[in-house]
Parts: structure tokens; sequence; C-alpha cells
């Protein structure tokens, strides 16, 4: 950390100088610094989004000593002060993002600020996980890039207020429903492990699934009837498709739902199942072209074809007063 | 109005919880005999195993007689929608019972509406 926020030092004032060398140059060593963070590579950018937009917060928040939301300052003084380490680093690499860019850099800043102060606002909702404020909510729906802390915290807003509506009696459970969205929300916001993010949201959901209280279940199935959006465009129609069965999945497979795991002897040489048979007769040779039928037949698992010979077997039993009298 | 809301969004979620979004579905047959073929072919599928079985045992010159004829007996003794020869194609739409082209399940009506509005894939007015 030190040798980032060294290098950072360093970079931001190299960058105001060579600016006139080139305007690709100070890019480049913003994307180094960033790439030296603790990044990963395919999601450079995004990252790099986040974390200027945190430190321009955090500046805007120091420098304006109100916002026209009055729940914010007081939250953002705390996150301030919690998160003070980042704070120099983000403002420089900030600042260097803003001169670097080639358009106008007060309007790039501002937005840039004003793209801090509302992730800001959703960390202080998901901290304090109850203050409901539509502008909060309202302010979040404009925001365009979604991380999935700003999905989840978007469906926690939408489902509180539907139970504002409803009642207060399903305000508890949802609000500890919340807390526990908001703590994970939080972890995945501030880890920014999005590799990860697959394996924490299965999890949220056994967890309401396998839960015995109806209450439970009943949230489940309103969490998955609102977040059931209707698809965009073609391809997420096709793979709600996917999901329901309608559309198969490519590259076909043709063993799909075929699952005989048994080998080729057990499909052929089927004369162990003839054990409850006569040796000889009309019914032994009967039931030997049976099983040679079945062995040539690719369709039939090997228990559908148990299940043949069985019957067969079953019914030779009961008529076996008939066929004495023959 | 509140409550209501409540009452169709639990509603919905039961119904549509493992495929959301509702779409148009079909609630009701055509008529009334293409829902007594679908019972039809139901049954058909039900009894198909059997069916086929206590005919392997009739159509045979190695069995006895008798025995065969106990077959016949037994297979008359099943229930008659059983059999898969009063399963009618009849057109998925319009429940045509003539007419009907196998490849689309469609009655040459319904067909002909379908391909000279562009809704069938790959069908042309034939031309040459």
């Amino acid at each position: 950390k030190d040798k980032s926020t060294a290098s950072k030092d360093s970079t931001p004032e190299g960058a105001s100088k060579r600016q006139q060398d080139g305007a690709e140059t100070p890019k480049q060593q913003l994307l180094d610094i960033i790439g030296t963070m603790k990044v990963e590579v395919s999601y450079r950018k995004k990252l790099q989004q986040l974390k200027a937009r945190e430190g321009k917060k955090q500046t805007l928040n120091k420098i304006e000593g109100s916002d026209s939301e009055g729940s914010v300052p007081q939250g953002a003084t705390e996150d301030t002060q919690g998160s003070k380490p980042l704070n120099p680093e983000l403002v420089k690499a900030a600042s260097a993002v803003a001169s670097s860019l080639p358009r106008n850099k007060k309007q790039t800043e501002s937005e840039l600020l004003a793209q801090l102060r509302r992730h800001e606002e959703t960390t202080d909702k998901q901290k304090k996980g109850g203050a409901i404020n539509i502008r909060n909510v309202i302010s979040e729906m404009t925001v365009k890039r979604q991380t999935p802390a700003h999905k989840n915290a978007k469906l926690s807003g939408r489902i509180s207020l539907q139970s504002d509506e409803d009642g207060q009696r399903i305000r508890p459970q949802r609000s500890s429903a919340q807390s526990i969205d908001s703590r994970r929300n939080l972890k995945v916001g501030k880890r920014l492990n999005i590799f990860t993010k697959a394996s924490t949201e299965p999890e949220h959901a056994l967890k309401t699934v396998s839960s015995p209280t109806i209450w439970d279940l009943e949230f489940a199935k309103e969490v998955a009837a609102v977040t059931a959006q209707p698809p965009r465009n073609g391809f997420e129609e096709m793979i709600q498709w996917t999901k329901e069965g309608i559309l198969w999945e490519f590259p076909i497979d043709n063993e799909v739902g075929m699952e005989d795991d048994a080998e080729f002897h057990e499909h052929i040489f089927l004369e162990k199942h003839l054990e409850g048979f006569p040796k000889a007769g009309p019914i032994r040779h009967f039931m030997e072209l049976v099983i040679c039928g079945l062995s040539k037949n690719p369709y039939l698992s090997v228990k559908q074809k148990v299940e043949h010979i069985e019957w067969f077997q079953k019914y030779f039993e009961e008529k076996k007063e008939l066929l004495q009298e023959i | 109005m509140a409550a209501a809301a409540l009452c169709w969004a639990l509603r919905a979620a039961r119904q549509v919880l493992p495929s959301p979004c509702p779409r148009q579905v079909r609630s009701y047959y055509v008529d009334w005999r293409m829902l007594r073929d679908v019972k039809r072919r139901k049954m058909a599928y039900e009894h198909a195993d059997e069916r086929l079985r206590i005919n392997a045992i009739r159509k045979n010159s190695i069995l006895p007689r008798e025995l065969q004829e106990v077959a016949d007996k037994e297979i008359a003794a099943l229930p008659r929608d059983s059999c898969p020869v009063r399963i009618r194609n009849r057109c998925v739409l319009t429940s045509r019972p003539r007419g009907v082209k196998r490849r689309w399940r469609l009655s040459r009506i319904v067909f002909r509406h379908f391909a000279d509005h562009g809704q069938m894939s790959g069908v042309q007015r034939a031309m040459w």
C-alpha cells in the first residue's frame, strides 16, 4: 500500500508535467497504478471507476459541508472517518483521471463527485439497514452502471416500500432479511470480489429456501416475483426459455435426460433375467425371442428392459394353472 | 388495494415461481372433441406398455392358442380409450380433424394463414 501511495504521489505530479508530452502516458500510468492495486485484470475498468467514484465522493464530503439530502452528511462523515487511509490515494487518482481526460475537467469532476455521493448514500443505507428515504431510492434508480451491491440495495428498497404499504407486521422480518442482505452486499461491495459473487448468491438463496418458516418461503417467492423483470432483449428471453426448459441447451446434447450408466453388456446379455422361467418349452422359446429383441433395442434403459421381462414373468405365473391344463 | 396487490403477487409467485415473467398461457382447449382427444392420448400413453406386451403374446406362432385367446380377452377388457387407434391428429389451433399436416400439426387453412403472413419459418409460396 505504501508503495502504491508513493507511486501515486509521484505520478499525478508527473502526469501534470508530462501532459504536454502526450495524453496517453498519464493514462497508462494511471492504469498501471490501479493495476498494481488489488484489482483483477479483467474488471480493471469497472473497479477503476468505482474507486475513482469513492475517492471523489469523499473529497466532496470533505469540501462541501452540507448536501441536499439531510441524512447523507452524517453518514458521509462517518464513512470518511472510517475509510480515511483510502482517501488520499483516491483523491489523487481522481485528480489524475480528471486531468488525463481530454474533456472539460470541472464537468468530469462534478460528475464523478455526484456518482460518488450516490454510492456513499447506498453504502449508508446498507449499513443502517432501515432508513428508507424515497429520494435515496429514486437517486439509486437513476444510476445506470450497477454493481451487484447497487442491485441488491434496490431490491431491498422496493420490498421495504411494499411492506410499508401492507402493514407493519411484515416489517421486522423484512428488516432482518434486509440487514442480512445489506451485510452481504456490504461485503461484496467493499471487497469487490466479483468472481465470488456467484458463490455468495446461491448461499443466500439456499438460506432463505431451506429455513422451515412459511413466511420466509413466501418472502422468497415474492422476491423471485419482483426480481423477475421481463426480458430486455432477445438474449435474455432465450436465457429464460432455456431455464424453463422450452429451449434446448446448445451445443445440443443428444443424451439429455438419458442418464444410463449401464455398460453395454448389461443391455445385451439379458439371459440372467430368464432364471424364473422353465428351461424348456414354448415359453422359454418365446422369452428368448423377447430377449433377442430387447438386446437390439437402443431406446430403452436397462431398467425398462428388466421391467419388461419381469412383467412377462408375472403374467406367466398367473397363467400357470391354465398352462398346466394344456 | 394493498392486500389485493399482495395476493396477486403471491398467486403469481406460486404459479409463476419456476417460470417467472408471465406470458399468455392457453388454459382452455378449443372444443370438447379436442379435450376428448387429449384424454385418449393420455390413456393410450399409460397403457401403451401393457398393450404392447399383450399383443406380443397374441401375435405369436409359438405360444399355445389357449394362452393367446386369454390374452385376447384381456386386451379387450382394457378401457376403450387406451388404444392408439382412437387418437385423431387434429389441428392444434382449430381442432379440425381433416386436412391436417403432420409436420406442423395445423390444418390447411391455419397453415396457409400463417404462411402468407410470413410466420412459418422456411415456408414460401411455390413458384416454378
